[in-house]
């Protein structure tokens, strides 16, 4: 690839980022579009969101509940686990799970609508592929992924209630009272903000590689796998940026 | 009229086409014969727009739509349709809501107007017990016609472009498809509907155009009618078109 080509991909993939949520203030908008994709990464996700969740929180919370036995605080298990969850392992885990679940789908279900010309298609009947097959897609993504981690740390924090409750034999009133505590703005706002940014970047890359498939099976295979692999990257460095940001703008000291 | 002026394309060392130029009416019947690989693909994507070559001019109607942007280019499509090679229909879609796609995108007509127009095309291609089916248990031959059925719905275009319509498909269906191509570009100059047709498949495109281009290393070698065409003394085009001889008994 030489730098000409390199300019051109940043160039199209800040066209796609820009243009594809600004689509949905312009008509026409494909509504039946959006709901179907909100219907599958949504609702189609609710399963392995659960799942994960509730394996994470009991987990984290045996862990915490024992480091902290050591030091005779363990009655603080609650809060620790509250805030690592809502705030830092709650969005991400949901959000790497999404990019393998949805991330790949939408790249996949793109780029062999690239090789059949069903792209192609669209454009030659004036459609704007942005407008129909990404911006529902990006849409559903920035709406669906916040969802989807409010319950997704709901369950986690359940998972961890029964870990103290019922293994670490702690009492289950103070666990909740300590989540209620922690359930100020800052850490709410740092958990819905996170998976909201989150859920633009995966739609987006992963449409990307999807639309810049070229080449076959082997196309496919290396845009569906560049799309999880971006994304997983993506969500880990920006979840380290927007940590910083969130945590100067929250006025909280490191 | 279609016009390419030294049209080059290249993807990275390969070049595609090279300095490649011709000139078609809109209502004319031609075929462009290739092996595969060669870029007739390519051809019809960059008569549509949907490429742009990296030199040289494609003139339609007068305008040069190598510096369209996507919007001006909207209309230079309107004047074409395709079917590609595979039919490339919308596979989350039924047949009905296939054909009916262009007419809910953009007609405006109620839905009991497309339901009709729908049928009408159905019908015309023959395809009415497909039309609750969705396109993966259609066969072949099928699919081209619910691609071209689609196509048709769009409007009244004035060349329509085919890419290998037939490749893949038995003899019979062939050489219905055939028919059908032949039949909705029937009719005489300049009022009707002209058809660009790539394949390599010689004896088809003998059944549907009356002018020929053979596409080699990314140049037109040959260019004429069938006459000429069968009086090539290029023999690697004679090679190209040896199953016209072949089957002359049966024709
Ligand atoms: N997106 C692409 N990237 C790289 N090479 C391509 C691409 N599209 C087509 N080609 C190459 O261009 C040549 C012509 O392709 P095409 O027009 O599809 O051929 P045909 O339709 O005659 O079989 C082929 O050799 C193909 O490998
Ligand atoms: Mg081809």
């Amino acid at each position: 690839m030489n730098l000409k080509e390199g300019i051109k991909k940043v160039q199209d993939f800040y066209i796609l980022s820009v243009k594809a949520p600004i689509g949905i203030f312009q008509r026409p908008v494909y509504i039946r579009d959006i709901i179907e994709q909100m219907d599958y990464a949504g609702a189609g996700s609710l399963f392995i969101v659960l799942l994960v969740s509730l394996f994470i929180g009991m987990a984290l919370s045996l862990q915490v509940s024992a480091e902290l036995g050591a030091l005779g605080l363990r009655m603080y298990t609650g809060r620790i686990v509250g805030i690592s969850i809502i705030r830092e392992i709650g969005p991400v885990a949901i959000a790497l799970s999404f990019a393998g679940r949805v991330g790949s789908g939408m790249a996949s279900e793109l780029g062999s609508m690239m090789l059949g010309h069903q792209v192609d298609i669209l454009r030659v009947y004036g459609i704007s592929p942005i407008k129909k097959l990404v911006t529902p897609r990006v849409i559903s993504s920035i709406v669906m992924l916040p969802i989807l981690t409010i319950i997704g740390d709901a369950v986690s924090l359940f998972g961890g209630y029964y870990i103290v409750a019922f293994v670490s034999h702690q009492s289950g009133s103070f666990y909740w009272s300590q989540i209620r505590d922690i359930m100020i703005f800052e850490n709410i706002f740092a958990g819905i903000a996170k998976p909201f940014i989150f859920g633009y970047l995966i739609s987006c890359i992963s449409c990307y590689m999807g639309l810049s498939t070229s080449g076959g099976a082997r196309g496919l295979r290396r845009s569906t796998t560049s799309a999880v692999v971006l994304s997983t990257i993506m969500i880990i460095l920006s979840d380290f940026v927007l940590t910083r940001i969130l945590l100067y703008l929250l006025g909280m000291r490191v | 009229m279609i016009e390419f002026r030294d049209v080059v394309l290249s993807y990275g060392d390969h070049v595609v086409l090279d300095r490649l130029s011709f000139r078609i009416n809109f209502y004319e019947r031609v075929a462009i014969l290739g092996g595969s690989g060669e870029g007739k693909t390519t051809i019809l994507k960059l008569i549509l727009g949907l490429i742009r070559p990296d030199e040289g001019r494609i003139i339609i109607d007068g305008q040069d739509i190598t510096v369209m942007s996507e919007s001006e280019l909207r209309d230079v499509r309107m004047k074409f349709s395709i079917v590609f090679q595979e039919g490339a229909l919308f596979d989350s879609l039924s047949v009905r809501d296939n054909v009916a796609f262009c007419l809910r995108e953009y007609s405006g007509l109620s839905e009991e107007e497309i339901e009709e127009r729908v049928r009408a095309l159905i019908r015309r291609l023959g395809i009415e017990d497909a039309i609750d089916l969705m396109p993966e248990e259609l066969s072949g031959g099928m699919q081209r016609r619910v691609a071209i059925a689609r196509s048709l719905a769009a409007g009244r275009p004035k060349t329509m472009l085919y890419d290998e319509p037939t490749t893949g498909l038995d003899p019979l269906t062939s050489d219905n498809i055939c028919a059908m191509i032949k039949e909705l570009s029937s009719g005489e100059p300049p009022d009707r509907m002209g058809l660009i047709i790539v394949t390599h498949k010689v004896s088809d495109a003998a059944k549907v155009a009356d002018r020929f281009m053979y596409l080699k290393n990314g140049k037109i070698t040959f260019d004429g009618d069938m006459k000429s065409l069968k009086e090539t003394t290029d023999p690697e085009l004679r090679a190209f078109i040896n199953e016209l001889f072949t089957i002359e008994g049966r024709c």
